[in-house]
């Protein structure tokens, strides 16, 4: 069967759609009665479309909205405000741990160095040395 | 892995200017049922996105039952997989629900979700098909029984409540699985045209709204769409 032209396909469509004003539908009536061809398939696909216009309207499941909401709920947790109210305490924690960690190691750092030490408490090396008037073996003018 | 969703340029953001929708066109006079209807429907939307826009959850919830079946419904004709179609069509509605921001009113709302619905919907069938996604699960889910929530019984709209008999019943309940196995075998360009025109019943207007089609080109594409649905169901209308 040969394709119907542009306007004829238009026509056609317009037809099956109830949408040609009465003088174009008129001209559309001649034409098929001229065109046994075009008769027949424009008959064919009236009947397929009222076949396809009486399928079942088909409804979405009971549970449909709570199923969407849970899935709103979820995204919310991870990209909105449920997400800030987790996040910030643990952010805040682990601030404060990495700071406590710090200030552990530095503490411990002052202990080990001598230098620090000195400048923290200068008496510290006072006691550590010898009493006065004993040389040490280095100090001991040489005999 | 995170599944086809709409892409940045078909995403209601880059759609605003599409927004400048049209009326619809059509002979001044009284005003019908159908579009005082309509008219209705859009000032009760234009009054859920003001509210869905500040934060309102309530209005969230009202919107997903208005539209839940027809986006469900949108869904899984183009997809002809009911787990696949329920996915999709949260997903339009996350879309939307992170999107309104954007929505500028301008258009009827519906028009916009369907845009959503059917750019999303094209994007999944992409993905699907390079992995191979097998459509044949259509043949099992799409029985009117299927299509039906649980415990709830079949549509007055059906094929069988209007073919007495049980024979035609039986071939009624064929044509519709054939209806559907076809029309998920379309160019998924085809496959939202005939879901919108013929089986969501939408205007022209709408569907010109919705696919940023010339009219022209629509009525063409349709015509296309609906012969290539012909060609494929021959076979089983003998």
């Amino acid at each position: 069967m040969a394709e119907p032209s542009q306007s004829n396909a238009e026509l056609m469509s317009a037809a099956l759609d109830e949408q040609l004003a009465p003088e174009e539908a008129a001209a559309f009536e001649e034409m098929l009665a001229k065109d046994p061809e075009a008769a027949e398939e424009f008959s064919q696909l009236r009947d397929m479309l009222a076949l396809v216009k009486n399928l079942p309207e088909v409804e979405a499941p009971p549970d449909f909205y709570e199923k969407i909401a849970r899935k709103v709920r979820r995204r919310r947790m991870f990209q909105g405000e449920s997400f800030l109210l987790i996040s910030v305490p643990f952010q805040v924690l682990s601030v404060l741990i990495v700071m406590a960690i710090a200030v552990t190691y530095m503490m411990l750092q002052l202990d080990r160095d001598p230098a620090a030490k000195l400048q923290r408490d200068p008496s510290a090396t006072q006691g550590e040395a010898p009493p006065h008037g004993e040389a040490t073996p280095e100090e001991s003018p040489a005999e | 892995m995170s599944k086809a969703s709409a892409t940045a340029e078909e995403a209601p953001e880059a759609d605003a200017a599409v927004e400048h929708e049209r009326e619809p066109s059509g002979p001044v006079g009284p005003e019908s049922d159908e579009e005082r209807r309509r008219r209705e429907q859009d000032r009760r939307d234009r009054r859920l996105v003001k509210r869905l826009k500040t934060g309102d959850e309530r209005a969230f919830q009202e919107l997903v039952r208005t539209y839940q079946n027809r986006v469900f419904g949108l869904t899984f004709r183009m997809l002809g997989n009911r787990a696949e179609a329920e996915d999709l069509a949260q997903e339009v509605f996350l879309t939307v629900f992170r999107a309104i921001g954007s929505y500028r009113g301008e258009g009827r709302f519906y028009t916009w979700l369907y845009r959503i619905a059917a750019n999303t919907t094209k994007n999944r069938i992409k993905y699907l098909k390079t992995r191979k996604y097998n459509q044949h699960s259509v043949v099992l889910e799409d029985s009117p029984q299927a299509q039906m929530p649980a415990g709830e019984g079949g549509s007055d709209h059906s094929l069988q409540s209007q073919i007495p008999g049980p024979e035609a019943v039986v071939r009624g309940n064929r044509l519709q699985q054939a209806i559907q196995r076809e029309l998920a075998e379309l160019d998924a360009e085809h496959r939202v045209l005939i879901v919108l025109r013929d089986i969501e019943g939408l205007t022209y207007q709408d569907i010109i709204n919705i696919t940023g089609l010339a009219e022209g080109t629509l009525k063409s594409r349709l015509h296309r769409a609906r012969m290539a649905l012909k060609k494929r169901m021959e076979q089983h209308m003998r």
